[in-house]
């Protein structure tokens, strides 16, 4: 069942003469792990934004979860189930203790002390920064501060939780610590996951991978499937994972293979076998 | 040299300071304010830096820290004290001086009283996370709710101020840094050319600090926030055996320096 539903989405910033997003259309499955890729200004964070009413099309439909994110009277019940997470960790945390940020959420819906408590433990296990619940987040790495702020949206208890570029401001151990993450999330409690990137080695992982590109989708499918397509790839100044690139290379040499093997061992075994005959 | 800028910091520990309510702790302060100012003699000035001594060891808080955080103020501490020793009559010290003994007492007293007026706030912000802080704030001043007057809103800009020192200050250190590489002079020249050398970074500072006021904005509104109705607290505040203790020894102490004044101890 599809759990956010783009039915051609227009939307233009006041002000702005071009449309961010023309005409989108798509329908995300509950319990996938989805990522958008696009470059800057491809309308992937826009298209983000859409997901929990911060913006609403100009034009256009956006349901999540049966609710039309053009309703105001049911906008804190649309959000309480779309979790974000955004760029910069600094300016998403509102709290000088980790455990009082985590509860921030809870405490705007209105949760039972207990139950609060309960959840903000919890969040902060899943997230691996249970030990680290008394700190000042101001003195945490880039990786636990971005881990705090997803363990501060997991606490609303959301069945989605959308990512905009959450890895962007982290070096590479912060990226693996976050990204590891949400696929845990995603794959043992079944939430539905939206990871807008321009990284492409995190949207190996996804089970669907879109990409943007002024405003409109332009590819959608199996990572797998949209990594093949290296013309459209180069198009958009995305680069391809190593292995694609390298089963491209041979290809265009002669040697007739499939794209589709996106890890090292996958790859090794096609090319081994292509050579045996 | 604005890592030492310690104000509003608070130092996480689990002794009797820190486990009291902050609505207590507040109470105390505002009972030892009152009580700073009603002080004349030695006698009374002793028994509060007494009573601050004894809760800095009670809170595990070291005087080093207390002196960071007096650092910023020496400037006002020291106008003080010698604007005290030369502007008070009395007799003199030597014949002829302008300095008297009174002077140098009340000078002394003034002092006294400016430091331990900061030291005992500091006691409250080093050992009352900002969000207890703002919380006992909220709960102490609700029934000016009736009055209409905003304390949730109030309370939630302190502890967003608040939250926000240590990442500013962070981040003018590098605007400084990114000019000093490029040659900006912020410690030699006249007092003005230093000021003005400040500007370069306020500028940046400023439309960095906005940029994150809308961001943060944008992510509270994603968390649900709308306001001070109907919201719920994670960490409930109730009055304690140990508070009413607190509170009866903070009026004590005010009833105590107040009658130490009809002596002019």
């Amino acid at each position: 069942m599809s759990i956010i539903k783009f039915e051609n989405v227009h939307y233009t910033y006041p002000g702005d003469q071009l449309e961010s997003l023309c005409g989108v259309s798509l329908e995300i499955e509950e319990g996938s792990f989805v990522a958008v890729l696009g470059h800057n200004g491809s309308g992937k964070s826009t298209l983000a934004k859409h997901m929990n009413a911060i913006l609403v099309p100009t034009e256009g439909k956006v349901t999540v979860c049966g609710i039309d994110s053009a309703d105001e009277e049911r906008l804190i019940q649309l959000r309480r189930n779309v979790g974000m997470v955004f760029q910069n960790p600094d300016n998403q945390i509102v709290a000088n203790v980790v455990e009082d940020d985590v509860a921030f959420a809870p405490e705007n819906l209105g949760v039972e002390p207990k139950e609060i408590r309960r959840r903000v433990d919890e969040a902060l296990k899943l997230v691996g920064m249970y030990e680290k619940r008394q700190h000042a987040p101001h003195l945490l790495s880039g990786g636990q501060k971005q881990r705090v702020a997803i363990a501060g949206v997991i606490a609303m208890e959301p069945k989605i939780i959308v990512l905009d570029e959450p890895t962007a401001m982290l070096d590479p151990i912060g990226r693996e610590e976050v990204i590891s993450t949400i696929t845990r999330l995603c794959r043992e409690k079944g939430m539905t996951v939206v990871l807008i990137t321009h990284h492409m080695d995190e949207c190996v992982g996804a089970d669907r991978l879109i990409v943007m590109s002024n405003g409109s989708v332009v590819a959608d499918g199996l990572p797998a499937e949209v990594f093949a397509d290296i013309g459209l790839m180069e198009r958009e100044g995305l680069t391809v994972p190593e292995t694609t690139r390298l089963l491209y290379d041979l290809k265009q040499r002669g040697m007739d293979l499939p794209l589709t093997a996106l890890d090292v061992d996958a790859c090794a075994k096609e090319i081994v076998e292509k050579l045996r005959g | 040299m604005l890592k030492d800028i310690t104000l509003g910091q608070f130092f996480p520990g689990d002794t009797i300071a820190h486990r009291l309510d902050p609505r207590t702790k507040l109470l105390l302060v505002v009972l030892f304010i009152v009580a700073l100012f009603q002080a004349r003699g030695w006698v009374a000035y002793g028994t509060l830096t007494l009573v601050v001594a004894v809760c800095m060891t009670l809170s595990h808080i070291s005087p080093r820290n207390i002196f960071k955080g007096l650092k910023p103020m020496i400037f006002i501490i020291a106008l003080t004290g010698v604007l005290n020793i030369f502007y008070t009559s009395g007799t003199p010290i030597l014949p002829g001086w302008i300095i008297t003994w009174e002077g140098i007492a009340r000078a002394i007293q003034m002092v006294l009283r400016i430091v331990l007026l900061i030291t005992g706030t500091f006691l409250l912000t080093y050992t009352t996370s900002p969000i207890a802080l703002t919380d006992g704030l909220e709960l102490l001043l609700n029934p000016l709710k009736k009055l209409r007057f905003p304390v949730h809103e109030m309370t939630i800009m302190m502890s967003m101020a608040l939250r926000f020192i240590p990442t500013l200050i962070e981040e003018t250190d590098k605007i400084m840094s990114a000019q000093k590489a490029r040659g900006a002079d912020f410690e030699t020249g006249s007092l003005m050319d230093r000021a003005k050398a400040l500007l370069p970074v306020l500028v940046p500072l400023f439309v960095s600090a906005f940029r994150r006021a809308d961001e943060l904005a944008v992510a509270m509104e994603s968390r649900c926030y709308h306001g001070g109705e109907g919201r719920t607290r994670m960490k409930q505040l109730i009055f304690q055996g140990r508070d009413y203790i607190a509170l009866a020894l903070g009026v004590l102490l005010l009833a105590g320096i107040i009658y130490l004044k009809k002596w002019g101890l």
